[in-house]
């Protein structure tokens, strides 16, 4: 999931406290596929991240382009009020239960030597790679993830070769939001939702691409990984109810000594 | 309204509202109706058990007035004035302090400790006799008891009808002493699991002091105890810690968020045990949570304030309540404040005088009520803490994915199935 | 003119328990609560432009601190001042280490949250103050113990703090601190040019925040007779207090209490009128809609755009 804040804030230098919740939506839209269309969510990823890709250009055309100018902590706060809408419609449409969707691949485990090998986990993990795999593509291989690079580089630069920014902007912000969406439905048989998930959510994927580097893709994984070793490490080491303790101070030590991540090429 | 409503309509309404939440009720002395403040947390993240408790009270204040009001008083019929604390304890004071403003000559409320804390204060300065239907840590009303009888308070305006923290633990103990006892098994490595939250630490907490102090025959890996932050996104370390302790019996205190990671957790590591029993654990009953743990949840006993089936009335409430809440089991916090209305009800019959908060509060104290619905140790009595010694839990069974009281003996419907049987 | 409208205002606020119910007295409070605070956080998120989102720390130590040392009799009446110097103590530090490490912008504010975060957890995981289940005080409505019978108490006091910080604001407006921390958020590296020690003036700042915010965590505590690890040390409080600072209008002395005469009603208003009609959630929908348009629309927050409607009116 960090896969779809590193390309939001690194490109947009804007901060999305949102992203969570908009994650969250992904795993409803999964929900309701699989209740009402019986579409396994390892299916109708793809369509929970067009209609994330959608709802990104929304808030980008209607919303962030409006201030893209203005100080940070404006759009901090303006990214806090679509988070709140968004949070509360789903507790409106949704109840407050928790709900989890239910895959045949959830009850399969394969047994290698001692470990259990989670077949739902490992059917994520491969699609999160495929899926960060292809962004590097269109990052790096096309014409339109060239101009977006571009643009994120240098505004103004790219504002003086003619490049349409907006469009630009508002095309990376969706393809952001969509991989948050992708993310969710891939999620949604593994972690139990809720409305209120949203938050925690956005706090562990800024953890995320803080430790493995704003901008940077591959460094959104292994931050991923990192954060997720750093906790396991901790409940083994110490009581599992202190494992957030490992992140948060593995953020904090990145912060102060390596504040570009441990593979952003950017010095804040 | 089909006037557009400009910034001066609002702003006079504002205003005008403001004014009306001013002025004292003229009312008070000769009400029409009794109105109760009814606050609960419906948004934020316990809105499900929130939502549950008012949607409990409103069904009770209507069947008290479908059925004639308070008989003793003319009739006079119940009216809720319902608030939200969204789970922040300066919401409790304010919702109090509104629902007071409104009228409200009683409180009810409010699931959360913390909130209910902040109301405990609102209802000690202003004389407002308060129902606690649901919250467990003890000192709610045990601060109360202490400071009225260090001579700092003159009346305890505070009372309880729910199990505690401590006596959660100590029924919990209790039954799974006598469940062991009944199919003559000893386990020697239970192991206790928590949510690391206000409710999975104040059960954790009054579990492990109860087994202290009983110190029954079977063996609770005390000094393993693995608790996780709630809630969490994965717990497949927890669950590998579990299986390297060998348990014989697993003992976990979930939400019904984390119950969807950890009994699937658990099936997938391949942890061998008798048995999964649970000192507690909400909405594990659900049927959402049932829809989506299916067999994982087949044979778990847990322990939790249950409606008593064995009532005739309790059945047909239970399915009025499906039919509101479209579809959820009337259980804990739905029961508790359904039951609350009624003890209020019964006060008010029995009040000297309803225009004294003093002479509700001894009607209260007085209170000797068997008409509740949920399981109780005996009638609806308060001590002199304020909480009710008989507001107990019931040990609870999953069998063909319903939910079936099976201990203590009076209560079951069932004969529990211990150790978990071999598919 | 300014200081007539001021005296008028404050002489309307001393006169309103008079006239005022329970309920509106216990808004006011409200009001005036978080105007302090927003003010606190104004001088260094505002003047300095150092966007802390981990407030809520120095609130949670300042209760926690004030709860347990009155549970072994120490009146929060010092309490406070000891919870207070603990806060400023961990503002102190995370502002070192942040000032010294560079930390800008969002790294800032992730290192303000990170922080915040590690105090809620620990504070949930350490039974000798409460653990997730909190701290509970007795109430005694003894004014020797910071508890009040009379709301209008409260009322009192909530209004001193918020004058108080306003006080100090008006103070730091004033003196050379004020001028390089205004200097410091437009332009740091020119002001290191100039010769101006920024870390020193942010540390300032930074302590003096704190330790106003660490003063409220005591009237938190003994208004609400509680502190739970989420409520106060979690994120949600942080922003409440932010929204207000930046709604009002950040880096200006009305700014924070304009803010907080707005939002606390609104918030208060909105959940009236949706939670009645089982519409849940409908009001937080509302109040996130208001705060985009606001941010939309008065990307300056509203004192400054009053004040420009002011002058076209007088001009």
């Amino acid at each position: 999931m960090a896969v779809g804040l590193t390309l939001i804030f690194g490109v947009m230098r804007v901060v999305n406290f949102a992203h969570g919740d908009m994650m969250v939506w992904g795993m409803y839209l999964a929900f309701l596929l699989a209740t009402r269309a019986g579409v396994d969510p390892y299916l109708s990823f793809v369509v929970c991240a067009a209609a994330l890709f959608g709802l990104g250009v929304v808030v980008q055309r209607g919303l962030v382009d409006r201030i893209v100018d203005a100080p940070h902590e404006m759009q901090i706060l303006l990214m806090l009020g679509v988070a709140l809408v968004l949070e509360n419609l789903a507790l409106l449409a949704f109840g407050p239960e928790p709900a989890r969707v239910r895959s045949p691949l959830v009850r399969l485990t394969w047994e290698l030597g001692p470990l259990y090998v989670d077949v739902a986990r490992l059917v994520t993990f491969a699609v999160a790679i495929l899926l960060t795999l292809a962004l590097w593509l269109f990052l790096f291989r096309t014409e339109l993830g060239r101009l977006i690079r571009a643009s994120a580089d240098n505004h103004y630069g790219a504002l003086v070769i003619g490049v349409d920014v907006r469009r630009i902007y508002a095309t990376a912000f969706g393809v952001g939001a969509a991989c948050v969406g992708a993310a969710g439905a891939l999620v949604s048989p593994i972690l139990p939702f809720q409305p209120v998930t949203g938050l925690s959510l956005s706090v562990t994927s800024f953890n995320i691409v803080i430790i493995g580097g704003m901008g940077s893709l591959v460094g959104a994984f292994i931050g991923g990984l990192l954060v997720s070793v750093a906790e396991s490490l901790g409940a083994v080491f110490l009581t599992p109810s202190l494992k957030e303790l490992f992140s948060f101070s593995l953020l904090i030590l990145i912060l102060l000594f390596r504040p570009a991540g441990l593979f952003g090429k950017r010095v804040p | 309204m089909s006037t557009r409503l400009t910034r001066r309509t609002f702003l006079t309404t504002a205003v005008a509202g403001a004014a009306v939440a001013g002025f004292p009720l003229p009312l008070r002395g000769q009400p029409r109706t009794f109105k109760i403040g009814a606050v609960h947390p419906v948004t934020g993240p316990l809105a499900e058990p929130g939502q549950a408790c008012r949607l409990g009270a409103q069904m009770a204040v209507d069947a008290v007035n479908a059925a004639g009001g308070i008989k003793g008083k003319g009739g006079l019929r119940l009216e809720l004035i319902v608030g939200d604390t969204q789970t922040k304890p300066e919401n409790g004071r304010v919702e109090a302090e509104r629902v007071v403003s409104q009228g409200a000559q009683m409180l009810l409320g409010s699931f959360d400790s913390g909130s209910t804390a902040a109301m405990v204060s609102v209802a000690q300065q202003r004389r407002v006799p308060f129902l606690v239907d649901i919250a467990a840590a003890d000192p709610i009303t045990a601060n109360v008891a202490k400071s009225v009888r260090e001579g700092q308070q003159k009346v305890q305006y505070v009372y309880r009808n729910f199990p505690t923290g401590s006596s959660f633990g100590r029924r919990a103990v209790q039954y799974f002493t006598e469940i062991f006892a009944e199919v003559k098994v000893t386990p020697k490595r239970v192991v206790l699991m928590y949510c690391n939250d206000l409710f999975g630490q104040s059960q954790s907490r009054g579990f492990l002091a109860a087994y202290k102090a009983a110190r029954p025959a079977w063996t609770l890996l005390e000094d393993e105890v693995i608790a996780w932050p709630e809630p969490p996104s994965d717990l497949s370390t927890e669950v590998s810690k579990l299986k390297s302790l060998k348990p014989d019996v697993i003992a976990p205190i979930t939400r019904p968020a984390s119950a969807q990671l950890l009994l699937p957790e658990i099936r997938k590591q391949r942890v061998e045990s008798l048995g999964i029993v649970g000192p507690g654990s909400p909405g594990l009953y659900e049927a959402g949570q049932l829809a989506a743990l299916r067999e994982d949840l087949e044979y778990v006993l847990t322990s939790v304030p249950w409606a008593n089936f064995k009532n005739p009335k309790t059945n047909a409430v239970a399915e009025e309540y499906r039919k509101r809440s479209s579809g959820k089991t009337f259980d804990t916090n739905s029961g508790y404040s359904y039951d609350a209305i009624f003890v209020i009800a019964d006060v008010l019959e029995r009040a000297a005088k309803l225009d004294d908060p003093d002479a509700i509060v001894d009607a209260l104290r007085k209170t000797n009520y068997t008409g509740g619905l949920m399981q109780y140790g005996g009638p609806v009595v308060f001590n002199e803490i304020g909480d009710n010694p008989n507001a107990i839990p019931t040990m609870i069974q999953i069998l063909k994915q319903k939910p079936v009281a099976v201990w203590p003996k009076d209560a079951a419907l069932e004969k529990f199935a211990f150790p978990r049987p071999k598919a | 003119m300014k200081a007539l409208a001021a005296g008028v205002a404050v002489a309307v606020l001393l006169a309103l328990p008079a006239v005022l119910s329970g309920y509106a007295l216990t808004i006011f409070i409200l009001i005036f609560f978080y105007a302090y605070l927003a003010q606190a956080w104004n001088i260094l998120g505002g003047y300095a432009g150092q966007l802390s989102a981990g407030h809520a720390a120095f609130v949670g130590i300042g209760g926690y601190t004030s709860a347990l040392l009155f549970e072994r009799g120490v009146t929060p009446w010092i309490g406070m001042f000891v919870g207070a110097a603990l806060a400023a103590a961990l503002g102190a530090v995370i502002g070192y280490l942040g000032f010294r490490f560079g930390l800008r912008g969002f790294y800032f504010v992730l290192l303000t949250v990170a922080f915040a975060e590690v105090c809620r957890i620990l504070a949930s995981n350490i039974e000798a103050v409460g653990g997730a289940i909190g701290l509970y005080i007795t109430f005694t409505g003894d004014p020797r113990q910071f508890q009040f019978r009379d709301q209008r108490a409260y009322y009192y006091i909530a209004l001193a703090f918020m004058l108080l910080a306003t006080g100090v604001v008006a103070l730091l407006e004033r003196r050379r601190l004020g001028i390089y921390l205004t200097a410091i958020r437009e332009d740091e590296t020119a002001c290191e040019a100039l010769g101006v020690d920024t870390f020193k003036y942010k540390m300032l700042a930074m302590v003096v925040s704190s330790f106003l915010t660490g003063l409220a965590g005591t009237f938190y505590a003994f208004q609400n007779f509680s502190l739970q690890p989420g409520a106060v040390f979690g994120i949600p409080f942080s922003v409440e207090i932010i929204i207000r600072a930046i709604i009002g209008g950040a880096g200006t002395l009305p700014g924070p209490i304009l803010g907080s005469f707005i939002l606390t009603p609104l918030a208060e208003l909105s959940r009236q009128y949706f939670g009645q009609s089982g519409l849940h959630g409908a009001h937080l929908v509302v109040y996130g809609a208001l705060l985009v348009a606001v941010v939309l629309f008065l990307p300056q927050g509203a004192y400054p755009f009053l004040r420009r409607l002011l002058r076209r009116r007088a001009a």
